[in-house]
């Protein structure tokens, strides 16, 4: 698959659950990580080949935007260039911890990133490392917020899932299921 | 509240047509119009390093103002009070980058820290070699034990100024990041804020404060600080604030500051002027000397009302560097002032 056809497809996959991350973020945050998903993806998917996560960084805006820029930069330069899919999330992940603050734990997409790394980089299938980062993100609804708006909701926004480790795993879903098909 | 713009959608864009069109120092980047980069007397980057930084708008001159000969390479013009993103920060680097290698100046407020390092990590995959320099000097952010929390005030102007002299004068990349971080450790900064300023996206203004009371220690976007204060003449305040200021950093009776007076956008330049001469009296009476002053407003947000006061003991060197001819739209031409003989 290209990096052109995972973006179109994952456009229409974030596109038909913006509401549903929309209304996880609402619960923890300020309610819009679905429509600045949305926004970002809307501009990957149209822009030239290997600009597309840099476009989606652009036009999503924010920190968020470039956290999960970092990891569609990966996903685009595997896709592409055929770079190693189990090192770029790797790396994407110890970006993300470092630039954001945040470690496994804090309720974040890290909680599904980093068990989804780990899986790969143990020399696990693709779809196994799908799994632990679906393990991880169902973890985040117990979670207690160390990061992000959510560390200000009254009770740290436990008894929710973090939209952010919601939107990881349905990245990484995009990606497997594309791969196979 | 009135304001004179046309569309929020363009509101930056509009802005930097002005900018470039009146300001021959300064021309749009080939990458992206929201980067601004020096036309006149460029560097070559493979010779000399360069320095940018990317800042959200609405606080203008900073930092488009700043580029130009003797100050900034380029500046990454973002939202309003929303830092460029980390693509918008690369292209950016990508504009002014050469062998001798980019500093990027951030001033530390969390996207842009977020941004910027994002920006620099991208740039250094593609072979670049670039660097991020933290700037923070806001004693209200956090104590002095955890200064490295502190966000970025208008006391990063020194740094601006004295790194950009030195990378004029051949200074390489290591040396200059560590003069860089050596200016930032001798310099502190607390604002005052009087009255709020309108937030040009949503027409309202950005904090309230009742007719009678100052607030200590606000950050540039109405971040919380010290507390409230009652007004009262200027020299008491400013009295309170250099007091604040000198227990964070202490300079030893006998020593010299240079000194910052930025105003936010809505003091005038007569409250600015006794504010500095207020600063010369109170440190005086500390025994400090208050040389090579920048007064005027620089770092504003819109037309918020109040002031903040920087404080930067420096070397001889740095000194040096601060006064040092420049040539940008909006930098002023700083020198030693009579209580300090050279």
């Amino acid at each position: 698959m290209s990096a052109e056809g995972f973006f179109r497809v994952l456009h229409e996959a974030a596109g038909s659950r913006m509401q549903e991350l929309n209304a996880l973020d609402a619960a923890v945050g300020d309610g819009d990580h679905g429509t600045t998903l949305v926004r970002g993806l809307t501009r990957a998917a149209t822009a030239a080949d290997g600009k597309r996560a840099k476009a989606f960084m652009r036009a999503s805006g924010g920190a968020s935007g470039t956290l999960f820029g970092l990891v569609l930069h990966e996903i685009e330069r595997h896709l592409d260039d055929g770079d190693d899919l189990a090192k770029g999330l790797e790396r994407a992940c110890a970006r993300i911890c470092d630039l954001g603050e945040v470690r496994p734990g804090d309720k974040s997409l890290v909680d599904s990133l980093a068990p989804a790394a780990g899986a790969l980089a143990d020399e696990k299938s693709f779809a196994e490392a799908v799994s632990a980062a679906e393990a991880g993100r169902d973890a985040t609804r117990d979670m207690r917020a160390k990061c992000g708006r959510a560390q200000h909701v009254e009770g740290g926004g436990v008894g929710h899932l973090d939209p952010g480790a919601v939107s990881l795993v349905l990245i990484l879903e995009t990606l497997a299921r594309e791969s196979v098909s | 509240m009135k304001k004179l713009f046309n569309d929020p959608a363009t509101m930056v864009d509009d802005m930097i047509d002005g900018f470039v069109s009146a300001c021959p120092h300064v021309r749009r980047g080939t990458l992206d119009p929201r980067i601004v980069v020096r036309q006149r007397n460029r560097k070559d980057p493979d010779e000399l390093v360069t320095l940018l930084i990317g800042n959200g708008s609405g606080h203008e001159p900073i930092a488009m103002g700043f580029v130009g000969q003797g100050v900034l390479d380029a500046n990454v013009v973002g939202d309003v009070f929303a830092a460029p993103s980390a693509d918008l920060i690369l292209d950016g680097i990508r504009e002014v980058n050469g062998a001798a290698g980019t500093i990027l100046l951030i001033s530390r407020h969390s996207g842009d820290v977020i941004n910027g390092r994002a920006a620099t990590m991208l740039a250094e995959e593609e072979g670049m070699k670039v660097v991020p320099l933290l700037m923070y000097d806001d004693i209200s952010a956090a104590p002095p034990e955890r200064r490295a929390d502190r966000r970025g005030a208008p006391g990063t102007m020194f740094i601006y100024k004295i790194l950009g002299a030195a990378a004029e004068a051949g200074w390489p990349l290591e040396p200059l990041m560590r003069l860089g971080e050596d200016v930032r450790d001798r310099t502190v900064t607390l604002a005052a804020a009087v009255s709020p300023g309108i937030s040009p996206l949503t027409g309202q203004p950005m904090f309230s404060l009742p007719d009678d009371e100052i607030y200590l220690g606000m950050g540039v976007h109405g971040e919380p600080g010290m507390g409230r204060v009652k007004t009262g003449p200027v020299r008491i305040l400013v009295e309170e604030m250099i007091r604040r200021l000198l227990d964070d950093r202490p300079i030893a009776a006998g020593g010299r500051a240079a000194v910052i007076v930025n105003g936010m956008g809505g003091t005038t330049m007569m409250e600015l002027l006794t504010v500095w001469a207020e600063t010369v009296k109170s440190l005086a009476s500390h025994k400090v000397r208050a040389i090579a002053p920048m007064v005027g407003s620089f770092v504003t947000t819109q037309e918020t009302g109040g002031f903040s006061i920087s404080l930067f003991e420096p070397d001889d060197e740095m000194l040096g560097f601060w006064c040092a001819p420049s040539d940008t739209p909006a930098f002023p031409k700083v020198e030693l002032t009579n209580e300090c003989p050279a």
